[in-house]
């Protein structure tokens, strides 16, 4: 059933195809800037993608820097309630500057990504 | 228009993210594309919309074209699916309006509707289905293959070449009612 109507299709091709042809015909649009605006969409959809990224964790950082702060000062005041025989008197120096670390690390991890990003 | 040398726009897009050879495609093929949806929709504002949104959506999944099938079915595929996908929008749309007791202007919009004012081919398309009329189209206003709207729709070559018979059957029975009631 199927081949015969594409017999048939294929038969009366000349006649009302060629009608149907002429009924679709139409002249090419012209692109009257719509390829530029495109164009113009998709980079700053890219530079979007882009900044986000980066800019959302800075972002982050400046919103969770003081409870990042705060819980890394009551870690290190843990920390300074282990026994001090246990842990060495030199550490004392180094608990003491331990918030300071721990935030330093953070931030130059963020800024390395942060370039790794912008380098993409 | 070769094939060849969108293919090697297409490389050049996918390995380095080239808007300049991207905006070369959209320049080659954006006739074709705002045709088939200005024929779809039979509004030439909204074809235009799609077809924007239609590259966009082409930009982003551009890494799926296997580069087997032409670029303008691959594409027009593209501007399908974004027509269907605001049909449905706003079908959606018109529900949510209708629920909360509003009547809207949006009801019928994307289909061409059969008037006196409306010309010889909306009035042609408006008796076919929206696959149907997608078909028409690509085969008689963008000169696609059998083959290549097959790929184009998902669907095999003799279900292309069916569906193609069955929309110029509707078309020559509605349009020989039309005579005869005029006549």
């Amino acid at each position: 059933m199927t081949s015969k109507i594409i017999n048939m299709a294929d038969r009366i091709k000349d006649e009302q195809d060629r009608l149907l042809e002429s009924m679709f015909a139409s002249e090419p649009i012209a692109d009257d800037g719509f390829s530029a605006r495109i164009v113009h969409r998709v980079r700053r959809r890219m530079w979007l993608r882009r900044v986000t990224l980066p800019v959302a964790t800075v972002i982050g950082l400046l919103v969770s820097f003081k409870p990042l702060t705060s819980l890394v000062t009551t870690l290190a005041g843990l920390v300074q309630l282990l026994p001090i025989d246990k842990i060495g008197a030199t550490s004392d120096q180094f608990i003491a500057q331990l918030p300071m670390i721990v935030l330093g690390a953070m931030l130059l991890g963020a800024c390395m990504v942060g370039l790794r990003m912008l380098e993409d | 228009m070769s094939a060849s040398h969108d293919n090697q726009l297409v490389a050049r897009v996918i390995s380095a993210q080239d808007t300049d050879a991207f905006g070369e495609l959209v320049r080659r093929h954006q006739s074709h594309v705002r045709n088939f949806l200005r024929k779809l929709t039979g509004d030439y504002a909204l074809a235009d919309d799609l077809a924007q949104d239609c590259f966009i959506h082409a930009w982003n999944k551009l890494q799926t074209f296997s580069g087997r099938g032409s670029f303008i079915g691959w594409l027009l595929r593209v501007a399908y699916t974004t027509f269907l996908q605001s049909r449905r929008k706003t079908k959606r749309y018109a529900e949510i309006l209708e629920e909360v007791g509003h009547k809207t202007e949006t009801e019928g919009t994307g289909v061409a509707t059969p008037s006196d004012e409306l010309g010889d081919l909306d009035r042609f398309l408006a008796v076919l289905t929206e696959e149907e009329r997608a078909i028409m189209v690509m085969s008689y206003a963008c000169g696609l293959s059998h083959r290549e709207i097959g790929e184009s729709m998902n669907m095999p070559v003799g279900t292309v070449k069916s569906v193609i018979f069955r929309g110029k059957e509707k078309v020559r029975t509605s349009f020989d009612i039309k005579d005869h009631q005029h006549g």
